[in-house]
Parts: structure tokens; sequence; C-alpha cells
């Protein structure tokens, strides 16, 4: 009995010391392991939602230390709780498969807004707490039950400007023209963004796209199939322009100030026509920190934040308070700014999280 | 507890917490897969049917099989050429063969596939340089099509194809060519009817090997291919962990797997599959 006690304090000072930093999350586990704690009732998550912080579930890179910066920090300040990364990627299946085997360990998933369409009904995510996160801070629509959105990212364009020097292409049609623009495109494999500026480039506007017309997109498309490579991650879409594969590619908008700096200019952004994609927090169905996930989420959506992760990552601000601070020199590359924000189209993620699989399958068999 | 000895051999006891845990930690979760493929989305044999209704299965099934028998002949080939040369040249060029070997293949998938695309890129080293001497006029596309593929696949699978021929050409006897060469049969003869027939067990292993290898490939195309070669394992990929249809991907896998299982009972038809495993032929 005394045993059990002397466990359970030594556990608890641990703990402790592991959220005010003195104790590393190795040791830590490796107490919970010793004393018995991991093989009976606590697994690691929940060991790990005893010190007192919020996982949050990225894409690693750069993101660790961006989320830590421009959201950590802030959140640790006013609701002294930690922040710690689970840097694997929450694809919509990997969700699925945490919390269906019972075992989540993460609080906050950075993940897209058509997820939440997709995930939320099924009794995978947690219902946003509106009374915690705004629906203000974010654009109109974009506060969904499932999740919200706390930055944009867009689908839009670079061109190389040696090929094209006097007579640029400026939209998608442009994009698809291969008789008029010689040379090698390149698009997102996973049919999102892809399918949009197919339909825009065949003349459907902007703001009438959804529910896509898939033959039509699909056939546009296939028109320019044999000029066209297709990646499938951002540094995929980063090395094709960079190593001259391509003479157009479609590129994540954040990703386009890079490629600019990479080929010293001679790439360059187009941000006609771009598809605004709401990146959304979601929380996993029982994630152990609880209702601090919302507290995490709120302050992501403040205007400091958001304009720090523009900053630091090119993610660009959602909430409408942040876009008349968006700094002179972010301006041409945040879609969001005064710059781009009327020229710019937006996703709906109803239709993507209800149609995507079906989507994404259709655009693979016309691609492969 | 005699009557029982009598049954079951002792070894079985010595044995019986590997199978317990190769039970549970490999037997179960395949059973789980098989399981999903007519459970998910409804119960039933509707992800089989699947294969009959849809062309895009179909294609990237036959996609898949193509590029593993291409791959597999010409690693096996070249494979079995390295292998014959390590065999018969001096133990000192052998050693240098044998690091050279090893090396390219200790070296991650990774890396020796981003390697291909700076070497025979659009902007590559091979293509800037025919380009600088005016051999050619445009870029040749070796790289992010098939042919890129398959060049990826078939240089990391040459040492899988030597390793195997290596160990069964190193067991045969050299006194048997030698007698057959002086017998009178002609070098080619020798090599046709008594070498190559020796070294069928090593054949067979490292066409196996490298075409149930092949088979799971996943970075190569993915890379190389430029999306547009899309194999079973990224397909299967893509349904787990974007479309969610897990069902089909559950599908997919089980197919690949009864695949190699019907390959391997073929093959054990024509011969003792123990002796390309490294057993006697007994």
């Amino acid at each position: 009995m005394q045993d059990k006690q002397f466990m359970k304090e030594m556990l608890t000072d641990s703990a402790q010391a592991y959220k005010q930093g003195r104790m590393d999350r190795r040791t830590f586990l490796a107490l919970c392991g010793a004393s018995g704690v991991a093989l009976t009732a606590v697994m690691a998550g929940d060991a790990e939602a005893a010190a007192d912080h919020v996982v949050m579930w990225n894409w690693g890179g750069q993101s660790e230390e961006c989320h830590g910066s421009a959201i950590g920090d802030a959140f640790t300040a006013s609701t002294g709780k930690g922040l710690r990364f689970d840097t694997s990627g929450p694809l919509e299946g990997k969700i699925k498969e945490m919390v269906e085997s019972g075992n989540v360990t993460a609080d906050v998933a950075d993940a897209d807004l058509f997820n939440a369409v997709s995930l939320g009904p099924t009794g995978h995510l947690e219902p946003i707490d509106y009374s915690v996160v705004s629906k203000d801070k974010t654009l109109p629509g974009y506060a969904l039950e499932y999740g919200v959105s706390v930055i944009l990212y867009g689908y839009a364009f670079v061109y190389d400007t040696e090929a094209y020097g006097d007579n640029p292409p400026q939209n998608w049609a442009d994009f698809f023209d291969t008789a008029k623009f010689p040379g090698m495109r390149s698009l997102y494999k996973w049919a999102n963004g892809s399918l949009e500026a197919a339909l825009m480039a065949d003349g459907v506007a902007g703001d009438a796209l959804y529910p896509l017309d898939m033959d039509r997109a699909l056939a546009k498309i296939k028109s320019i199939k044999d000029e066209s490579l297709y990646w499938g991650s951002g540094s995929e879409a980063h090395s094709m322009c960079v190593n001259g594969e391509v003479s157009m590619g479609m590129v994540w908008q954040n990703r386009g100030r890079n490629i600019e700096n990479d080929t010293d200019g001679r790439y360059k952004l187009v941000n006609n026509q771009a598809l605004a994609m709401p990146g959304a927090y979601i929380v996993p169905k029982g994630n152990p920190a609880g209702a601090a996930a919302m507290q995490f989420i709120a302050t992501a959506q403040e205007v400091p934040a958001q304009l720090a992760l523009l900053d630091c990552l090119g993610m660009t601000p959602s909430n409408p308070a942040a876009f008349g601070q968006i700094p002179e020199d972010q301006q041409p590359y945040a879609i969001t700014s005064a710059m781009n924000i009327d020229k710019i189209v937006y996703n709906d993620p109803t239709w993507w999280g209800e149609n995507g699989g079906d989507a994404v399958n259709a655009f693979l068999d016309t691609i492969s | 507890m005699n009557a029982l000895r009598k049954h079951i051999h002792p070894g079985w006891l010595i044995i019986a917490p590997l199978l317990v845990m190769v039970m549970a930690l490999y037997l179960g979760p395949i059973l789980n897969i098989l399981w999903l493929s007519v459970t998910d989305p409804e119960p039933g044999f509707g992800n089989y049917a699947k294969l009959g209704e849809s062309d895009a299965l179909i294609r990237i099934l036959w996609t898949t099989v193509r590029i593993c028998i291409i791959t597999t002949v010409f690693s096996v080939t070249l494979g079995y050429s390295i292998a014959y040369a390590m065999m018969h040249c001096h133990q000192r060029q052998k050693n240098y063969m044998l690091t050279l070997l090893l090396v390219s293949f200790w070296i991650s998938i990774l890396v020796r596939t981003f390697s291909w695309l700076m070497l025979l890129g659009r902007r590559g080293l091979v293509n800037v340089a025919l380009e600088d001497i005016g051999l050619i006029a445009e870029p040749i596309a070796f790289m992010r099509n098939e042919l890129g593929v398959l060049i990826g696949m078939i240089h990391y699978m040459i040492p899988y194809a030597v390793l195997p021929l290596l160990v069964s050409m190193q067991a045969i006897d050299q006194r048997v060519m030698d007698a057959s060469r002086n017998l009178g049969a002609s070098g080619s003869q020798t090599f046709l009817r008594i070498y190559l027939p020796l070294t069928t067990p090593g054949l067979v292993a490292s066409t196996l090997l490298v075409f149930i290898l092949s088979l799971g490939f996943y970075v190569t195309p993915a890379v190389l291919g430029g999306g547009k070669v899309l194999m079973v394992a990224e397909y299967i990929s893509v349904q787990l962990l974007v479309t969610l249809q897990w069902g089909t991907a559950a599908m997919l896998a089980a197919l690949m797997l009864f695949g190699v299982l019907a390959m391997l009972w073929i093959m054990s038809r024509f011969m003792k599959l123990s002796t390309v495993f490294g057993g006697a032929a007994r």
C-alpha cells in the first residue's frame, strides 16, 4: 500500500518536473514504465496529458518551430499549459485509425477543413466549442461543426520568366493552353486544386465551381496530360520548378516565395484565380487534453498568431481582422492581402468532404 | 503425460513462444486485413466485385505486374552476369565488386531514387552534357515516366538478384565443368547444359525475391514516375490515408498476398522450393 502511495507521489512530482521542463519526456515515460503505470491504466498519451499540455499533430519540418513560436508561446502564457508535437502528418486515414484504435495521443490536428466534413459525422472528431473558439475570427462559411479554418493556403502557379518573357501567363486558361505557352506543367496529384483550375481554365466562373463538373474537369486535365507531371508533396512541387523540369507549375502558394528566391526570380508566382484552401484545426475524438484543445485553437485565431504564422510559414491569415495588418513585403504572397483578395476563389470544404474520395480516385484514374 | 509426449515432440515446446508471437503479431493483423476486405464498407464480396467493374483497378494491377516482370527480367539477367563475373575473376577484384555491391545495397532507397533525378533528370548531368556537346537538341525524357521507374527499380533490385545467385554459384563444384570440357563439350555447351541447370535454384530464388519485393515498390514509382505511373502499393496507401476506402485497400493487399502465395505454389509444382531457400535437395 505504501509502495503505491510512493509511486503515485513520485509520478505526480515527475509530471510536474516534466511540465516545467526539468525532466525530458523519455525519462518521464521511463518512470511511468518503471512504476507500472504504462502497463496498467495509463497509456503514454494519458501520461502526457496528466503532465498538462496539448499535443499538436502537424506535418513536421519548419512547422514545429513555427507553431511553437506563433501559437505555443502565447498559449502557454495564457493557460500555463505546454505544447508538444507529433510531426507524423494527420492524414485523414491516420486520424481515423488513431481514434478507432482507442489510443488517441493528439489534441489538435493541423488538417484541412474538408477532413472535418468527412470525419466529423462519423464520430471521429470532437465538435468545436464555439463558446471558446470564435466564428467571427475566420472567413464566413469556414467555421464548421467539427473544424474551423485557422489559416488559408492556396493553389496558385509559378511560371518561368525566361520561357515566356514578354507575354507571361496570367490565369488558369493560359496555364492549360500548351499551344500558346509551350512547356511542361505540374499539377497536384491528389486532385485538389487541379480540378478547380481545370474548370476555371475551361471557362467556369470562380464562384460557380461547385458542385464540380467532374467529367468536364477531367477532360481538361487529360488535354494536357502528355505535357504534365504530378507532384505529391510541397517539396516535390518545389524541386520540379527549381530543377527546371516544368515551365509552369501549380504550387501551394506559401511555397511561391521560396521558389522565387531559390531561382533568383526566374520563376514568378501568379496569384490570380488562386484557390483559397481552408486549413483547419480539428480535434480527434477523446483527445487527451480535453477542452484545452479549444483554448489552443482560440489562441491560434488571434491576430498576432495569425501574422506570426504568415511570417514563419507563409500561411495566410483566415481571421479578417488580420487582413489589413499583412506587412508590405508579404502582400504579394498572402492570398487574403489587399493586393490579392479580390482575385482569389474559395474552396468548398463541404463538397470535398462529401465527394473527395471518389474525386481523387477518378483523378488518379485519369492521370495514370 | 507420456502419451502426450509420444504425439508431440518436446522440440515444439522450445519453439512454442516463437510460434505464439508469430501468430499474435503477424497472423493476427493479416487476418484483420482479410476480414476488412470483406466487411468494409459493407459485408460481402463487394470489394472483390470491383475488380470486374473497374477498369482503373485492372489497369493499376496490370501496370504493377508489367513493371515487376520487366524489372525482374533485367535485374536477374544483369545480376547473373555480375555474379558470374564475380565468381570467375581474381579474389582481389571479387572483393572490390562485392564491396561496391554491398555499398549500393546499404544506401537508402530515397537517396538512390533522387540521385537518378540528378543524373538523368531534364536538367540532369547526362542531359546537360549531351546538349552541351550538341548531340541532342531537346533533353531526353529518362525520368518522370515508366522508363524512369524501371531504371530506378532495376538499379535498386540488382543486389537482391546477385546475392542468391552468388551463393548458388559458389556451391557448384568447379570440377564438374572441367570434366565436361574434358569430355569434349564446348564452352557454351558446358555453360548451357551444365552450369546453367546447376544454378537454376539460385535463379529461381533471385527471380522470386526480386519479383515479390518489386510488387511492393512505393517510393520509386511515386517519385520517378512523375505521378503517371501508379502501382498497387501507392494506390493502397492513397485508399488508406486519403480516400478512406479501407475495404478496397484491404482487398488489393489480400490480392497481392494470394498472388504471391499462388506463385510459390505453382513453383512448388515444378521444383523443391526448399532447395531455393537453401535447403538440401532431398
